[in-house]
């Protein structure tokens, strides 16, 4: 556990952290995100030659695609690689690696404390210089930035949990000279040797941070007793999802929702035209097609305990449903019976795959 | 059905197409000409329209038959009610006509059965493209209303697809509503099929209105978009052209694939290219990366568009829903209607016809496609021949 | 109006224990209300909580899952998972303001006759009093 301070922007520091690792031999590639031009368009970049990191804009405020997949279609890997990812798509790849769909193993992360991002479409419409101008400023002063996504705005997990290497930007000054690196790993000490820099012994403080963390319980609170209408119930979750068109997009960049053929798209849930026709009979009137409202609640019964909040499900939404807020909103409290945070850790089991013999009286008849 | 012989209803309301298509609706229930109705009914958060099939009289008092968006297309609608057969009742469908079309591609598929299903098209204005209607649904009814109200075709506020259709009038539905060009708060009541015409008698619809005079609007209409179609197709052409135009022309895809799953035509539940079979070792990938120094994620969007283009640009009915779902912006639709309009004329096939042409792919001839044999014998004269 | 309302109960039972019990209230000649609509399933655990959901979705006045008592398995730990699942709908319920009353998880032996009649008419009366599931007139599902 120790600290490396560069004199660099921390994008910089990261550019010559990876050339470094890549020109020892210490890794064998990198994954990262890379600006593909002026006009915003970024992609992550699978990077074996040294002269490619040029490109690379490590905490570029922009999800184009959810890392943990990425990941999962790239290890297990032979060579060793190195990853700059978010914190919440990390902890998007744990739980990925808990259920098999991937590993950790010869993978180095390195993340950041983390701003937030911009929503999607804003980005691939070009970041706009002084959006992003502002956007480190804000980082400085532990603000929150006014035109990040909703999710980000509200989450508490901006400090990585986990990584091997963490950059420190929530609540650092002078962002433009100030590159401070926290070795959290043994392996991440052994392959950052020799990188050169200030060396000391620290570890990371979150009191660094907090300023921010206390901005961003509060907003998670505001946003949780709003995004969804009054008391709930049936009309609430129909004006919610009721404008869905039933896409799935949202499932499918969503990095819990791993399975190659989902539950909802399947024939399971297949009706006759009779069918049909008799539920006409008894209601007078039915949506087609049909189990909108099913396949949302659904798939919150089967992975909101996992949800990492990580607002890529609302990026996607041609139908501009706050489908993250939703969502995240009701993972707090799955989660929170089982006492889980998602992606804590890799020992922690998924909830539904464990037991304890005593447990949860409160909702059965004994 | 002769087309020179055409003669049609008279329906006329206040409120216009919308009126008599309501009305219409109303009076085939009332009737006992069918049972029931799909049509698109709006969502009670009153942001986006729902398509309901219904036949308590109160909820077809509340449906909007002419709806100014199209959130989810028809014929997907009418695949999850008959794609396993079949009903007993009938029931009557107003949709669009690219969402008529996109039904017989899919009957032709099998996964729309149309026995039992009145089919009802109309005059199509244009849509309002879905993501600017979710974000102002006041602003977007407000220009549609007037759209529609102009009883012509829209040209601002519509969705890219809408503005190049060539389709937007009469298909091969059952009954179709023409208005444009009519007078005011007026529409012929056309019977396109035998069983359209046996339902206007059912429910007491005379037939003796001249619609020469609509015919010729439409066609005017129709030569006008043509021209823009083939201008503006042409024009996205030229941008898609060769690997790296087309390289550009995705590159702000983030392969979330829901251009694919709003698609009317692609209908199966389990998509190659998200299937199993196109994974790749983690270790190949490497090797890839390794040999060009670098890779990009999201992967294989070439493969994936260009993929999607041979599998089914052959009956794209240009309807414009896969632009419209695509949280990047790409003009999916257009990419893929230049596509159509080179791979379906090659064939003679006109996709979303329901005169018993099969499939293209579902017949071949011996002697057929010259370009195709150019190709092979020029290959031939290469190799030699193995005989 | 005078006539009682019979709700209806989509209940899951597992073959071994609860389906038995509801067949012991039975042959006992215990009453049991018709609100009661008995699926046979191999073990509680084979209910995917989705069918619970949809059970709901599609009208269900109340849903009734019904297994062995912890320990009494005859898959040994199928209904301990079957809590855990039973617990996160009950959450995801609460969490959207649905009614969580109106599904419910008994452990009911095969022997326990009486007390499956027991957990029927409670649950039948419980649900009686909350009146139909407003589900049902729903349109845009
Ligand atoms: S991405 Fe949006 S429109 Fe698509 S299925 Fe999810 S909620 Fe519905
Ligand atoms: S549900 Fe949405 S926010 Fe949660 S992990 Fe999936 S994509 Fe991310
Ligand atoms: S909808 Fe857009 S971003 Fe998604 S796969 Fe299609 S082109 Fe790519
Ligand atoms: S067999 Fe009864 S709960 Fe498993």
């Amino acid at each position: 556990m120790s600290r490396i301070t560069l004199e660099s922007k921390p994008s910089d520091g990261v550019r010559e952290l990876l050339r470094h690792l890549l020109d020892k031999g210490k890794v064998s590639a990198v994954l990262a995100p890379r600006r593909l031009d002026d006009e915003g368009s970024l992609d992550l970049g699978f990077i074996t030659d040294r002269s490619e990191l040029d490109s690379i804009d490590p905490f570029a405020p922009v999800m184009i695609a959810n890392t943990a997949q990425v990941l999962s279609m790239i290890t297990p890997s032979s060579s060793k690689i190195a990853v700059v990812l978010k914190p919440c798509e990390l902890r998007g790849f744990v739980e990925r690696v808990k259920r098999e769909q991937g590993t950790l193993d010869n993978i180095l992360t390195i993340s950041c404390t983390c701003g937030g991002v911009f929503p999607l479409q804003k980005a691939v419409d070009g970041i706009t210089g002084g959006m992003t101008a502002n956007y480190y400023s804000d980082l400085s002063s532990e603000k929150i930035h006014a035109e990040i996504r909703e999710t980000c705005k509200a989450c508490e997990h901006f400090i990585p949990i986990n990584s091997d290497v963490t950059v420190s930007l929530v609540g650092e000054k002078d962002l433009d000279e100030n590159c401070q690196i926290y070795l959290n790993s043994k392996s991440a000490s052994e392959l950052l040797e020799g990188l050169g820099g200030e060396i000391d012994k620290k570890e990371y403080d979150p009191a660094i941070s907090a300023g921010l963390m206390k901005k961003r319980l509060a907003e998670k609170e505001r946003l949780f007793n709003s995004v969804f209408p009054g008391k709930g119930g049936i009309d609430a979750v129909i004006e919610i999802f009721g404008k869905c068109v039933g896409c799935h997009g949202c499932s499918r960049v969503c990095p819990i929702c791993y399975c190659v053929s989902c539950d909802f798209e399947s024939m399971n849930f297949d009706s006759d035209i009779a069918y049909y026709e008799k539920e006409l009979s008894q209601k007078g009137a039915l949506r087609l097609p049909p189990d909108t409202m099913l396949f949302h609640i659904g798939r919150m019964i089967h992975m909101s305990f996992s949800c990492v909040g990580c607002g890529l499900c609302s990026d996607v939404c041609p139908a501009d449903i706050p489908v993250a807020s939703v969502f995240k909103r009701t993972g707090d409290k799955t989660a929170s019976i089982f006492d889980y945070i998602p992606g804590r850790d890799l020992e922690e089991a998924i909830p539904v795959m464990v037991f304890k013999e005593e447990e949860f009286s409160r909702f059965v008849d004994e | 059905m002769n087309d020179t012989e055409r003669s049609a209803a008279r329906m006329r309301s206040p409120e216009g197409i919308r009126g008599s298509l309501h009305d219409f609706l109303k009076i085939a229930v009332d009737k006992g000409a069918v049972d029931s109705v799909l049509a698109p009914v709006k969502v009670p958060a009153e942001n986006s329209y729902a398509w309901i099939l219904m036949n308590d009289p109160a909820v077809i008092e509340s449906a909007s038959p002419v709806a100014p968006v199209m959130p989810v297309q028809g014929a997907k609608a009418l695949k999850s009610l008959t794609r396993k057969g079949k009903g007993e009742s009938r029931i009557l469908a107003v949709m669009r006509p690219c969402e008529i079309r996109a039904g017989i591609e899919l009957m032709k598929l099998n996964q729309v059965h149309f026995d039992n299903i009145v089919l009802v098209s109309y005059d199509c204005p244009g849509a309002v493209p879905f993501q600017d209607y979710v974000k102002d649904p006041g602003f977007s009814e407000e220009s549609f209303g007037k759209m529609i109200a102009s009883g012509r075709p829209g040209e601002e506020n519509i969705k890219p697809a809408c503005g190049i259709c060539t389709e937007f009038s009469i298909v091969d539905s059952d009954i179709h509503f023409g208005y444009f060009g009519v007078d005011e708060g007026s529409a012929f009541v056309i019977p396109v099929s035998e069983q359209g015409a046996e339902l206007l008698d059912a429910i007491g619809l005379d037939r003796d209105a001249k619609i020469a005079d609509w015919e010729s609007e439409i066609s005017s209409i129709r030569d006008k978009r043509t021209k823009k179609r083939t201008e503006t197709l042409s024009a996205a052409g030229e941008r898609i052209k060769g690997l790296d135009g087309l390289i550009n022309a995705f590159r702000k895809c983030i392969g979330c694939h829901n251009c694919m799953s709003v698609c009317p035509i692609c209908y199966c539940r389990q998509c190659y290219f998200d299937s199993e079979v196109s994974k790749k070792d983690p270790d190949f990938i490497f090797e890839i990366a390794e040999k060009r120094g670098a890779m990009a994620f999201p992967r294989d969007k070439v493969m994936f568009h260009a993929g999607r283009m041979t599998h089914m640009s052959l009956s794209c009915v240009s309807c414009g829903f896969c632009t419209d779902a695509c949280p990047t912006g790409i003009p999916v639709a257009e990419i893929f209607s230049y596509m159509a309009d080179i791979t379906q004329p090659t064939f003679e096939y006109i996709a979303g016809k329901n005169n018993g042409e099969p499939l293209p792919l579902r017949k071949f001839e011996k002697k057929e496609l010259p370009l195709v044999h150019e190709i092979v014998k020029s290959a031939e004269g290469e190799e030699g021949s193995d005989e | 109006m005078d006539k009682k309302y019979v709700p209806r109960i989509t209940s899951f039972l597992c073959k071994w224990c609860s389906y038995t019990g509801a067949d012991l209230a039975g042959t006992s000649r215990l009453q049991y209300p018709t609100a009661i609509i008995p699926i046979k399933v191999m073990c509680s655990s084979r209910v995917d909580p989705v069918f619970i959901l949809r059970a709901f979705l599609k009208g269900s006045d109340g849903v009734l899952l019904g297994g062995c008592h912890p320990g009494d398995c005859h898959y040994e730990t199928g209904n301990y998972h079957t809590r855990r699942r039973f617990a996160i709908v009950k959450t995801v319920f609460e969490s959207l303001g649905l009614e969580a009353e109106r599904i419910r998880l008994s452990w009911i032996s095969a022997s326990e006759g009486p007390k499956f009649a027991r957990v029927a008419n409670e649950f039948t009366e419980t649900i009686i009093a909350m009146g139909e599931n407003p589900v049902k007139k729903k349109i845009f599902l």
